[in-house]
């Protein structure tokens, strides 16, 4: 009867690790769908708004998911407090703790982190295309991980089910 | 005004906000400030000192990191004006600049490279410069007078203007307040941040903000059917036009122009036309004697002189 329910326990245990693989991987895609939803409005805000990047943070600070807010927030308050800080500074410090806990590859975050690597042109829609090269990136991985997400999911639950059902074998 | 690691070099100046009035950056030559009316170069400590020798020297690379943190990082946003050689930043301080001009194939500036010389106006928003002028400024019946602000640049016309502005909006002994429009093409009368205007205009006032002055002018009629309408710098045959049309709409005008008399202006030849018409009612003519800002004297519509 024990055994029975240690078998139970240990297929539910790996099963579960696998949907919360599953799903990490959802949240994946759902993140690189917000960060290109951000980098798309920066790019309208730049060529048909002309804002500055503190303003384009403030209209983010309202628009963006609820995760990103207070980031962008916080970029547009240290800016505006006259204190002299730099915008890349900033952006990368506040960029780097809001994805600090997403489930994001370190290439995938440091495309956002290192946007401010691609400012400074002159003229707004030279400047709105040049960021335009972080979304497509972005939009890369983001079709990437959206293709391999079924045969990904597919794949890891039954890794999960067999891992389950081997660890069984090897416990009896 | 400037990135966190130049602050320091600016600091004493900094604390004399109050009577800063330019600053002049040129690259591998010494700063400049001008503090009360008195020429300082500031050393490598941020002291001001008036000696040339121990002035520190600006670099390229201090400059250019100024020039992008006064544009907020965002040197596209100020393209245009960049172009024509200036831009005003939060405030309503305007920076003036001069590098290397890229041409356009029709000869049109297309943009500057090199920025290597930044002057940096300090705007000052004094109230109350205007009233003790506002008697000149009525008629008999307490209309206000369609007034032409003269004077050569770094005089204080949109100081004044900004007066007269919130003086009018807010209402007077001589007249109630009014509903003014300004047309803030260079947002230096406002100062206006996302909108919202950063200098005392008065409580009766519509702001376009950055718009040129001969759409802005029409606009502003249809959309706010203002009692007043204020214009900064009129300088082209395209903003007279504009003006005259204005006038035709019933709104008084307040505008300023650079001169430094009536009879200067009056040889400007798209300037001819109107003052011969007598559009203008008072013509305040501002000067400088010994550094300091004053009217030199208010002249009715046929250039009579009414304050000495």
């Amino acid at each position: 009867m024990f055994k029975i329910a240690g078998f139970f326990c240990i297929i539910a245990g790996c099963i579960g690790w696998g949907i919360s693989k599953i799903t990490e991987e959802q949240s994946r895609i759902r993140h690189l769908r917000e960060l290109i939803r951000i980098i798309k409005r920066m790019q309208d805000e730049i060529s048909y708004g002309k804002h500055t990047l503190p303003e384009i943070c403030l209209i983010l600070s309202e628009y963006c998911d609820v995760l990103y807010r207070p980031y962008f927030c916080h970029v547009y308050e240290h800016i505006n407090q006259c204190e002299g800080a730099g915008f890349e500074q900033v952006w990368e410090e506040q960029m780097c703790q809001c994805l600090r806990e997403a489930p994001l590859t370190g290439e995938e975050k440091n495309i956002l982190i290192n946007l401010p690597q691609n400012l400074g042109l002159q003229e707004e829609k030279l400047q709105a295309q040049s960021i335009g090269q972080s979304m497509d990136l972005l939009n890369r991985r983001c079709r990437q991980a959206e293709d391999a997400y079924e045969n990904r999911a597919k794949m890891l639950l039954s890794v999960s089910v067999l891992a389950g059902v081997f660890l069984t074998i090897l416990l009896l | 005004m400037f990135p966190e690691s130049l602050r320091a070099r600016w600091r004493v100046a900094a604390q004399q906000a109050e009577c800063l009035q330019e600053i002049r950056l040129r690259v591998n030559v010494p700063a400049t400030v001008l503090i009360d009316r008195k020429e300082w170069f500031v050393d490598t400590d941020g002291s001001l000192v008036d000696r040339q020798p121990v002035a520190a020297r600006c670099s390229a690379e201090e400059l250019e990191a100024v020039l992008k943190h006064l544009c907020q990082y965002s040197v596209y946003a100020f393209a245009d004006e960049i172009r024509q050689g200036f831009l005003t930043i939060q405030g309503g301080h305007r920076i003036g600049l001069a590098g290397q001009v890229i041409m356009e194939d029709d000869n049109r500036i297309r943009n500057l490279k090199y920025i290597r010389y930044l002057n940096i106006r300090i705007a000052h928003e004094i109230k109350g410069v205007s009233d003790s002028l506002l008697s000149y400024l009525y008629d008999r019946q307490g209309k206000i007078c369609n007034t032409l602000l003269i004077a050569p640049p770094g005089c204080g016309k949109t100081t004044m203007l900004r007066d007269m502005i919130r003086n009018f909006s807010n209402g007077t002994g001589y007249g109630a307040g009014v509903n003014v429009s300004v047309v803030d093409e260079r947002s230096e009368i406002a100062g206006s941040y996302l909108g919202i205007a950063q200098n005392d205009i008065g409580i009766r006032t519509d702001v376009l903000d950055g718009c040129p002055k001969r759409e802005g002018m029409m606009m502003l009629i249809r959309a706010m059917a203002p009692q007043v309408l204020a214009v900064d710098e009129l300088g082209s045959e395209e903003d007279i036009q504009a003006l005259q049309m204005a006038s035709g709409c019933g709104c008084r005008l307040i505008a300023t122009i650079h001169g430094s008399s009536v009879e200067e202006v009056q040889h400007k030849k798209y300037m001819r036309n109107i003052i011969a018409d007598r559009l203008f009612d008072r013509y305040l003519v501002l000067t400088k004697k010994n550094g300091r800002c004053e009217v030199e004297g208010i002249y009715d519509g046929d250039g009579k002189r009414c304050l000495k």
